[in-house]
């Protein structure tokens, strides 16, 4: 078991790679009663076309399978498994991202039998056409309640007008229509080529023993049977630099009008610490363009084109990526063309020096310090990182690194007009007055 | 867990030294009365004060100031329990510990009595452009609630079941008050808040509670106060109709239902009502996602909840809206089974362990810390988790039946997608 120490954060973090791959942190947390764990798959729903574990050609698969397997998970032969948890006083939840499957509970007392019941039933599948069927109705369901939420439409609308080929533009959870198409077969070919311990990470953090709870997993582990690791095809399309649709508009019940600018980073195939080092730097240049303290934050406030529902948000993964900059507001011509226009001018003409860096900079390491206080953020985001070959902990040391210089570069790489493009939604028009 | 000293009557500091997390947390909470006219004007207020003072006229000026404090975060927010209306002002900052700089602390602290004292005045009102400003924030603030239509239900539903009942009375107020809200008004309203209001402070982190307490003495100067008559007995009267029906352009359809308890967070009976709540429907284990969720595969959402302060139970599905019918009849079957006792340990062991869990998890958050004392002050002084979780613990499922007897469906409330829509 390997130990790093985090001494200017307080930390300490233990670290063992299992004899099947699976990859193992624990991370205890003074005076904390409670402990959060996380069991996550490099899986989520952009993998939809691979060439499944053991045979030679690339199959795609419905849309919305990897959500449809995450709530099949749950089902056992013997029973729900969320019983088990609430037995042993454990919440349990899991959630589907673009890029990860996670399983995950916390719980305040019997620790070790909660790992247990997350180790053995992510590690069990059991799929029967009888239980897919049934779980259709209530994905269908899901499906309609995010259909009805304006926020989640206009964050995949400007995702569909960005990204032409690529699979982050089909909802996380597909369609009413997509999901009718899973079988149980499926969710087994999904499973064995994505489930291999040595495609997942457990997190473990909080009031936690390290040297017994990593034993215990060790234990655990060694009694299963696996087939050696191999390396997985994922299969992703060409995908152009610039954005598929320039502008798109959408009608629904709101009260007023929402519009998200969405521009498509450059590069698109980092990892690892020139990821860690592009994420930052853009996210550093994004908050002193859009942030609170702008100047454009402060005249379209003033101006009512923004509201407190205001956002804007750089976040980057292998393949896909997106700068956001929205609100809801009665002009949205106007916050879209101003927000353009304050992107245009930064490209022309840099307007940022080593204060307005220093400041941000401070921001952003308050930030992270306050996040360390959640177990939630500390599991989510170190599973996160590892998966893009970043560790969590260079955050700091990171950010005190970036330069003016590289603020720019990443910015002028998130920024051209070719990237850019605008998605509202408008209340529905009055029919006749 | 909180170290209290009084500082002025109806003034109270709340300490909790502790080495748990990497930040310092505030939390200065003004209590009033709640009317949907104080709720208006006192969110005009927090945004107000938030947005603009003497030293920082401008919002970007103070956000500059807090990015320099390490992002320290600060917001004022309104909220209401019972018939309370809180006004908190909520700071979060990383302890210098973690810093190459120190004194960040006292600045912040400086920053706080500044946002408090200091507003940004013209001609002894505040600033006439942050004030219609803000007012405008306020309203559109209330005005989104429309969008996210499980809320909306929620409000709908609230409004014509309890109309001007603190239980319906939303904490940011209504369009119609906030509209009405002068500047004289804000700036009575203001002093009031200072002046009349019963004060709750509280600090969680590593710092001496003498350090907090003795600034807060030297700068906030808050005289005595009397405190505010003890609230009466809210009464629920029932709803002029027991079924409504609306429509909107949307797809779901959302089913919200109210129950009437006599049971309230002073009764005795308070923790047997909060694990009757859980066994039915607060959890993945409990009979409401059990048998509309996972055997009738009807829903994705379907849970209760209980409004403690007054007695409240609602129900929450999201449905396909030809279903209602079906789901309000499967629905009663389970509440019926709560009623005629039929409960197994199983359920009821589960129920009193994720209700354990939730409290000691929410203890491992600062602000957790500071809301549960907060609200829980008033059955246990001081308030100690465990006094909570032995009354659980000897909870049966005899006394779960009998709360349960006890509730009457009073309004079903139904909100689905306009095609649904009756042609008269």
């Amino acid at each position: 078991m390997n130990k790093v120490q985090f001494e200017q954060l307080d930390e300490t973090l233990y670290q063992e790679k299992l004899p099947n791959g699976l990859q193992v942190y624990i991370l205890p947390k003074k005076g904390f009663s409670k402990t959060f764990a996380t069991f996550t798959t490099k899986y989520g729903s952009i993998d939809n076309h691979f060439v499944p574990l053991g045979e030679e050609q690339p199959i795609k698969v419905p849309d919305g399978i990897a959500h449809f397997l995450e709530h099949k998970m749950f089902e056992k032969e013997e029973g729900d498994i969320f019983q088990q948890f609430s037995k042993q006083g454990a919440a349990a939840n899991a959630f589907t991202s673009f890029t990860r499957t996670a399983y995950l509970f916390s719980a305040t007392g019997q620790i070790q039998e909660n790992v247990e019941t997350l180790l053995d039933f992510v590690q069990s599948p059991y799929f029967t056409e009888k239980t897919v069927e049934k779980e259709k109705g209530i994905i269908a369901q899901e499906i309609t309640m995010y259909d009805d939420q304006p926020d989640w439409r206009l964050y995949f609308g400007i995702i569909e007008n960005l990204y032409k080929n690529h699979p982050v533009k089909i909802d996380i959870a597909g369609t009413v229509e997509s999901i009718q198409e899973i079988t149980a077969e499926h969710l087994y070919t999904c499973y064995n080529t994505f489930y291999h311990p040595s495609n997942m990470v457990l997190f473990i953090v909080g009031a936690v023993d390290p040297d017994s709870m990593m034993e215990f997993v060790r234990q655990n582990q060694g009694q299963k049977t696996f087939d050696e690791p191999e390396e997985i095809v994922r299969i992703y399309p060409e995908e152009p630099m610039e954005a598929a649709i320039k502008q798109r508009t959408l009608e629904m019940s709101v009260q007023k009008p929402k519009v998200f600018v969405g521009i498509k980073p450059e590069k698109l195939d980092l990892s690892g610490s020139e990821m860690l080092k592009h994420e930052l730097s853009a996210q550093l240049a994004y908050e002193l363009l859009f942030g609170r303290t702008s100047d454009f934050y402060h005249n379209a406030y003033e101006s009512d084109w923004i509201d407190e529902s205001y956002s804007f948000d750089y976040s980057l993964e292998n393949g896909f990526g997106y700068a956001l900059i929205g609100s809801d507001t009665n002009e949205p011509e106007t916050l879209a063309h101003e927000v353009l226009e304050t992107v245009r001018k930064a490209k022309e003409k840099w307007p940022f020096g080593q204060d307005d860096l220093d400041r941000v900079r401070r921001k952003k390491i308050g930030f992270f310090l306050r996040a360390l206080n959640s177990p939630e953020y500390i599991a989510n985001q170190f599973t996160r990182y590892a998966f893009n070959d970043m560790n969590l902990f260079d955050v700091v040391p990171m950010l005190e690194e970036i330069e003016v210089a590289d603020l720019q570069e990443a910015f002028q790489s998130v920024s051209d007009e070719s990237q850019q493009s605008i998605f509202s939604i408008i209340p529905p028009k009055k029919e006749s007055e | 867990m909180f170290h209290t000293r009084n500082i002025a009557k109806g003034v109270n500091v709340h300490v909790n030294e502790t080495t748990q997390f990497k930040t310092i947390n505030f939390s200065v909470k003004f209590k009033d009365k709640l009317t949907k006219e104080k709720a208006s004007a006192r969110s005009i207020l927090a945004n107000v004060l938030q947005h603009s003072n003497e030293v920082y006229p401008s919002h970007t000026a103070l956000r500059m100031v807090l990015d320099d404090l390490y992002g320290t975060s600060l917001y004022i927010d309104s909220t209401k329990r019972g018939n309370e209306h809180i006004v908190s002002l909520n700071v979060e900052t990383v302890n210098d510990q973690y810093l190459s700089e120190e004194g960040v602390l006292e600045k912040v602290m400086n920053l706080m009595y500044i946002v408090l004292f200091k507003p940004n005045l013209e001609n002894g009102l505040f600033k006439e452009s942050v004030f219609t400003r803000e007012k405008n924030a306020v309203k559109q603030r209330i005005e989104s609630i429309f969008d996210e239509k499980t809320r909306y239900a929620q409000q709908r539903m609230l409004d014509l079941a309890l109309p001007d009942h603190p239980a319906s009375i939303p904490a940011n107020g209504t369009i119609e008050e906030v509209e009405k809200v002068t500047n004289q008004q804000l700036m009575d309203e203001y002093r009031a808040m200072l002046e009349t209001n019963e004060v709750e402070i509280y600090a969680v982190g590593d710092i001496q509670s003498e350090t907090i307490a003795s600034f807060i003495e030297d700068y906030f100067h808050f005289k005595d106060r009397e405190k505010a008559i003890d609230a009466p007995a809210l009464e629920l009267t029932k709803p002029k109709q027991p079924r409504v029906a609306e429509y909107e352009d949307m797809k779901q359809g959302k089913l919200h239902m109210t129950f009437f308890s006599p049971v309230t967070f002073k009764d005795e009976k308070f923790p047997v009502m909060q694990l009757m709540n859980g066994v039915l429907g607060g959890y993945a284990h409990s009979k409401l996602f059990v048998n509309i969720r996972e055997k009738e595969s009807m829903a994705y959402y379907v849970s209760s909840s209980y409004a403690s302060q007054f007695g409240l139970l609602f129900i929450l599905a999201g449905i396909d809206s030809k279903l209602e019918e079906k789901a309000v009849t499967l629905i009663l079957e389970q509440v019926e089974e709560m009623k005629k006792g039929n409960i197994t340990d199983v359920e009821l062991d589960q129920t009193k362990a994720l209700l354990t869990n939730q409290l000691k998890e929410a203890l491992d958050s600062a602000r957790g810390q500071i809301d549960i004392y907060d609200q829980y002050t008033e059955l246990f002084d001081p308030f100690e988790p465990e006094q909570m979780i032995n009354q659980w613990r000897e909870v049966t499922k005899e006394q779960l039946a009998e709360v349960a007897q006890k509730l009457s469906l009073e309004m079903t409330y139904f909100l689905s997608g306009k095609e649904d829509e009756p042609n008269e």
